[in-house]
């Protein structure tokens, strides 16, 4: 079973009942428990295995086993942590088969990608050289910007599917799924920093795109 | 120790929001926050401090516990607000915004430096902060990081004086 | 060491920052500039809704070959 690491939490009451239902044989539980972690499932899987199909396949044997040693399951590690780690199991035995193709370790090869596009700032020529040309939005916390609008979140979500593997597992692992630094770097066996740099590239593009919404 | 401290004008904390007890006639309560690098700790500063950590409220602080010193920065894991610096108003913040406007346009001028003197006023508005820091930078583009240094000394020396403070910086 | 840092710096480093991971003196210029800055203050507040954001995003779409199998799979088991 993959080590994830020393800031496992308990599974919270929430996960108890989704999985008290379970075990009763609840299947809208289920559904919901399937769509709540499908895209991370997804996007971990893909870093261990070449198509979107045998990713596919990949996380369809991780509801298997994990239906099967449900009744194992005794509440002293999160559920998502355990939901990931029998994910991870299966993806790294479906990977090695496979070959992993999208090493985290190739990050130091890979092109530097900036946060905001350069000519967004004043040029070496210029005074105040390396500063905004001009400023991004103020969003702040008023009520329109729309934390609640299924349409903003659309387009957070639609940003993020379009991100390449790697940064996309980073960022719904952490932001989207609350997992913690340390337990996605034991899950995909990832450097702190490079697991940063991921985040950070990740991040950098989702705002990018919520800014073209909200600021046109 | 005594040292001063910026907040915003609802007394709260500039970079983590956090409600500060502010002193009512008497000091506010103290305080306690184990430091830890870059995670925990009250920041405060000494006079030399001032010019980076501009903010809307001045208060002066008394720092206990555990306390380390960074360049422009005090961090300390107990500290409390004994009084409000009042004379840091609205009208202090304009006449020391364009203190350092006039600075920044004397630095620009000879041999002019264009690119720079074109940013100062459109500069003043945001306050100052920043004007602060762009004379310092003309400073520096003039005379290096020295220039830069001296220029933020110039601009503590000159709060020390209108605010009434103790320099400490002959400790 | 240096005195200041530029906005276009200051927005490669703002992850490292909210993730605590800064050296103390890259911090404390992070701080500083952010303090005078109206541009990188209104950015960092832009990648923490942004962050805040991505955390509201709860369910997602599920293509329907893979529900059926999934609730197939679900079936047997519960008969099993």
């Amino acid at each position: 079973m993959t080590h994830l690491g020393a800031q496992r939490s308990k599974a919270s009451a929430d996960e108890l009942e989704l999985l008290t239902r379970l075990r009763a044989g609840d299947e809208q539980a289920f559904e919901a428990l399937v769509a709540r972690h499908y895209g991370t499932m997804m996007a971990v899987a893909q870093t261990y295995v070449k198509t979107r199909a045998v990713a596919e396949e990949v996380v369809q044997e991780a509801w298997l086993g994990l239906l099967q040693s449900l009744d194992r399951f005794e509440g002293r590690s999160s559920l998502k942590t355990w939901i990931l780690a029998i994910l991870v199991n299966k993806a790294k035995t479906r990977g090695v088969r496979e070959a992993r193709s999208v090493p985290f370790a190739s990050l130091a090869q890979e092109q530097d990608e900036p946060a905001v596009e350069p000519d967004r700032f004043r040029g070496p020529q210029d005074g105040f050289p390396g500063h905004w040309r001009a400023y991004p939005g103020k969003w702040g916390t008023a009520p329109d910007v729309a934390l609640e609008d299924r349409e903003t979140l659309g387009v957070a979500l639609r940003a993020i599917a379009a991100l390449p593997p790697t940064q996309q597992t980073v960022i719904r692992m952490r932001d989207v799924e609350g997992y913690s630094s340390d337990e996605v770097c034991a899950a995909l066996e990832v450097s702190a920093a490079n697991q940063r740099v991921l985040l950070h590239r990740a991040r950098s593009r989702v705002r990018a795109a919520l800014e073209a919404h909200l600021d046109g | 120790m005594i040292a001063y401290k910026f907040l915003r004008r609802d007394g709260s904390s500039v970079f983590t929001g956090f409600r500060w007890p502010l002193p009512e006639g008497a000091p506010g309560a103290w305080v306690d926050a184990p430091v830890d690098p870059c995670r925990s700790g009250i920041h405060a500063c000494r006079p030399a401090g001032l010019p980076y950590w501009l903010g809307r409220s001045l208060y002066e602080a008394e720092l206990a516990g555990d306390i380390v010193e960074e360049r422009t920065k005090l961090v300390a894991s107990r500290a409390r607000l004994l009084r409000p610096v009042s004379a840091w108003n609205d009208s202090l913040r304009d006449e020391y915004t364009r203190m350092c406007a006039d600075r920044a346009h004397a630095l620009a001028a000879s041999p002019p430096l264009g690119q720079w003197d074109a940013v100062i006023e459109p500069s003043v508005p945001e306050g100052p902060a920043l004007l602060g820091f762009v004379a310092a930078r003309i400073a520096e583009e003039r005379h290096g990081a020295e220039g830069y240094r001296d220029e933020r000394a110039r601009q503590t020396a000159w709060l020390v004086e209108r605010l009434g403070l103790q320099d400490d910086t002959a400790s | 060491m240096a005195e200041h840092v530029t906005c276009q710096e200051v927005v490669e480093l703002v992850t490292d920052y909210l993730e605590h991971a800064l050296p103390a003196d890259e911090a404390a210029l992070f701080e500083q500039h952010i303090n005078f800055c109206d541009g990188c203050e209104w950015y960092l507040e832009q990648m923490r809704t942004t962050v805040a954001a991505v955390g509201r995003i709860e369910e997602e779409d599920v293509p329907p070959e893979t529900r059926e199998k999934l609730l197939a799979a679900f079936r047997d088991w519960k008969r099993a």
